[in-house]
């Protein structure tokens, strides 16, 4: 996807209520703040109690098995559904007691693709642009932009159903974006894209980040949103298991850290001594022979790694690598979910 | 009010801003793309220019002149007309309404910041202009029919404007069927009922029009009677179609919105406006009667009214009640107009007495109107009646089935009269030895029995026995209704929403 750098043509003509959130150059501050809400369909409890909050700038993923109650939480932000209980405030403004209002800042892309028979890309951009109000040039400039900004120029006279499933889902971020919104909510916008597109759609995130939207998403790439997510909640049965920024995530889920230690090639014969070495010191636990690697497990900080690193160096073991593995957010929610579904 | 004129002011000043409403847009751009509608259009000009071609075709074998080739051909073209505007256009329009919004899956130009209003407004002007294409393709073969004889020009203009009118009230019912909420199956077999309802709606229609041929709406249009009836013609069909946009934009409002307050307001302005001018038909005929014209639609309205009312949720949302006014004399008028089972119970039976009070009023002022007592006897034990199984219905909802739906309480509603009219009879029917006969006896209860009664005495035990019903739910309900009242309170905030202003690390 080319990126273009452009002005936003449109700031949304919000009431003086809406805009006491502090204003930052370009952008409004927004805090959106989810509290205690819960949803139920019948007898169905589809979200529980659950309560957490992102702002402006930050991208917040949202995990959980299928029928863990993502969709049905994102819905209520978007204000396509309304909560049993609790309330989500966007800067202070209830999205119970005033929808319309908070409409006008939330962009919403769902999990379901565009599929508006006999219209074309631009005519669908153009309708939505004025649809959230923009009027004359503003909404001229406003469409262009968005349509180079996710990449459907070459495919903006095309009718939406001849589309593939990847450029719809442009189509769909792009109807999302057409108004210019503060806050972000995306459903498994990455859901059926090819490799390159989620690149190019991990790009436009963290692009949109940089101008400091507040953004919502979630996915079941969790590698994917591991790299570009400040904060993430996991989710299940509705009820939140884990919230935070990633790195608490991480450090809450996986106390210990797993250090790996090679030795220089031709100096593997020293493996067993560096094992029986690692199993002598402080802080060093489960240490075994992986594949020519010496893995171990680190119940100490950083300079505790580092004193170990010193040690073995001084007794003259050829260390050519000593890393941490990285626990990912993949191992995190395989670890704290069970799979479960209302 | 000061406020509204300055929005008023600054509306028409900004002029050159004005645009189309974007669902209008929107549609007609779909229109113009679509197969159905490019199709529909040519066919119906191949079908106009080859009756043309025909009438002329077969003329020019005719010695004599032909001094009625225009009025045949002009009932030809209207004909087709019809067929094509009444059949095709409620059913496009229908049919993408219903196609964008469905239940599992609400398309989000209802979650835009367009209102419910604004969207079906875009959905029948778009259902409008479509009806102008058809009728500008139409308009050269009739004026053409002009040149020929049988048919004035005004006739022509006339029955254009009266078809017109009826196909726009045919696309607002087609709108509001198509926003009910139900499933696609349902949705197919309502299309088919409305197919069918066009053609029975098409046959009046041709008839009217041959009316006004042959008498002529040129020679006409000098007469007092023919612009009062045109007018009541035009009122009653903006009533309908008014009445249809504003059940409309209900149905397709969140759940949470105060969708009962537009309808309520509206039915009232509406009855307030033709309990006027079927007054003012009483005062310049003399004939006290043409108050039932009256009577007899707001009491039918009225009945949909209280099993939509009974549907209605106990709890008020927190958008309801930020609106509540703070005012004593405000709110009480808002709790008879807002959302709301027990304010829309006072509304119903505030309506149906004033109705019934005022038409018997007027019937004894008019000496000369015969008064039949077993028709308003009728009048109120139904009334009473349906009051009565309402509030049962209420009472065993909230009491036995108070975790299901409000709209449940309708259901039982209807079930109650339902089963109340068939089960005795069905029972009466086995112990009487396979006979109906004992069914067209007294069956207390039964709301159905009250019209098959011919004795007087048996429709009074009927008017006491619904009274007495109603005056024990009524008591009943009397606690739930006072809490109801009790709790129509506006939101009171304890602290005002935070103010953010703390920017976080990462901004």
């Amino acid at each position: 996807m080319g990126f273009v750098p452009f002005t936003w043509p449109f700031t949304p003509a919000l009431s003086p209520l809406l805009r006491r959130g502090a204003r930052e150059k370009n952008f409004i501050f927004m805090k959106v703040q989810v509290k205690n809400l819960r949803k139920e369909f019948g007898k169905t409890v589809a979200v529980d109690n659950i309560s957490f909050s992102f702002d402006s700038g930050h991208v917040f993923g949202f995990v959980g098995p299928n029928g863990a109650g993502k969709t049905t939480t994102m819905r209520i932000i978007s204000t396509i559904e309304e909560p049993t209980s609790g309330d989500v405030m966007l800067n202070g403004i209830s999205i119970c007691e005033e929808p319309e209002l908070a409409r006008r800042v939330v962009g919403y892309v769902p999990d379901t693709l565009p599929a508006h028979a006999d219209i074309t890309v631009h005519e669908y951009l153009d309708f939505y642009a004025r649809a959230y109000g923009l009027r004359g040039k503003k909404r001229t400039q406003a469409v262009e932009a968005i349509e180079e900004f996710t990449n459907v120029i070459g495919i903006r006279e095309k009718h939406l159903k001849a589309l593939s499933k990847g450029m719809k889902q442009r189509v769909s971020l792009g109807r999302a974006l057409v108004y210019d919104p503060d806050v972000l909510v995306l459903d498994e916008p990455a859901a059926g894209l090819d490799p390159r597109a989620r690149v190019e759609l991990r790009e436009l995130l963290m692009l949109l980040a940089e101008r400091k939207k507040a953004i919502l998403i979630s996915s079941h790439i969790l590698t994917e949103l591991t790299e570009i997510c400040n904060g993430v909640v996991i989710i299940e049965r509705g009820k939140i298991l884990e919230t935070g920024t990633i790195d608490d995530v991480l450090k809450k889920s996986a106390p210990r850290r797993t250090v790996a230690v090679r030795l220089l090639d031709g100096h593997h014969h020293q493996n067993p001594q560096l094992l029986k070495e690692l199993l002598q010191t402080p802080h060093v636990e489960n240490a075994r022979d992986v594949a020519n690697e010496i893995h171990f497990e680190l119940s100490g900080d950083e300079s505790a790694a580092c004193d170990i690193l010193g040690g073995l160096i001084s007794k003259k073991f050829k260390v050519i690598e000593f890393r941490q593995t990285k626990t990912n957010l993949e191992d995190i929610f395989m670890n704290v979910t069970k799979g479960g579904v209302q | 009010m000061t406020a509204t004129f300055s929005k008023l002011k600054t509306h028409f000043t900004n002029w050159r801003e004005w645009e189309l409403n974007p669902i209008v847009i929107k549609e007609l751009r779909q229109a113009v793309r679509s197969w159905a509608v490019t199709g529909m259009l040519l066919l119906f000009l191949t079908v106009l220019f080859i009756t043309s071609l025909t009438f002329l075709v077969t003329q020019s074998f005719q010695v004599e002149a032909n001094l009625q080739l225009g009025g045949a051909m002009f009932s030809a073209f209207m004909v087709i007309l019809a067929g094509a505007s009444v059949f095709f256009i409620p059913l496009y329009v229908g049919v993408r309404v219903a196609a964008e919004r469905q239940e599992n899956n609400p398309d989000l130009l209802y979650v835009s910041t367009l209102s419910p209003a604004c969207i079906i407004r875009g959905k029948f002007l778009c259902g409008a202009y479509m009806a102008l294409l058809f009728f500008s393709a139409c308009m050269p073969f009739m004026a053409f029919t002009n040149l020929l004889r049988g048919v004035d020009l005004p006739t022509v203009f006339f029955i254009l404007f009266y078809l017109f009118l009826v196909v726009c009230a045919a696309n607002m019912i087609a709108i509001f069927f198509a926003c009910l909420p139900m499933s696609r199956p349902f949705k197919i077999l309502l299309v088919i009922y409305g197919l069918f309802q066009s053609f029975a709606l098409l046959v009046p229609l041709v008839r009217v029009s041959f009316q006004l041929m042959s008498s002529g709406v040129g020679a006409m249009m000098s007469g007092r009677n023919f612009w009062v009836g045109t007018l009541t013609f035009v009122g009653i069909g903006m009533a309908i179609t008014g009445l249809f946009f504003v059940l409309s934009v209900a149905l397709i409002s969140p759940p949470s919105a105060n969708r009962a307050l537009p309808v309520r307001i509206y039915l009232t302005a509406i009855w307030l406006l033709g309990g006027l001018l079927s007054f003012s038909w009483v005062v310049q005929t003399g004939m006290a009667p043409w108050m039932l014209a009256w009577t007899y639609p707001t009491f039918a309205l009225m009945m949909f009214a209280l099993l939509v009312t009974v549907s209605n949720s106990d709890q008020i949302s927190l958008r309801v009640r930020r609106t509540i006014p703070k005012s004593g004399l405000k709110r009480a008028l808002a709790f008879v107009l807002f959302n709301g089972a027990a304010g829309g119970l006072v509304w119903v039976a505030t309506i149906l007495v004033a109705t019934f009070f005022l038409t018997w009023q007027i019937l004894l002022a008019f000496p000369k109107s015969m008064i039949d007592s077993s028709a308003s006897n009728w009048f109120v034990t139904t009334t009473a009646y349906a009051f009565a199984y309402a509030l049962t219905a209420l009472f065993i909802h909230r009491k036995f089935l108070s975790k299901r739906p409000p709209k449940l309480a309708g259901v039982i509603a209807v079930l109650l009269a339902g089963a109340w009219a068939i089960v005795p009879s069905i029972v009466l029917f086995f112990l009487n030895q396979l006979s109906w006969k004992s069914v067209e006896g007294l069956q207390l209860g039964n709301v159905f029995n009250v019209f098959s009664l011919r004795d007087d005495d048996q429709r009074l035990y009927h008017l006491y026995f619904a009274f007495g019903w109603l005056l024990l739910m009524i008591l009943i309900n009397a606690k739930w209704f006072v809490r109801q009242v009790k709790n129509f309170q506006p939101l009171n905030r304890t602290q005002s929403p935070p103010v953010i202003n703390e920017i976080s690390p990462a901004a």
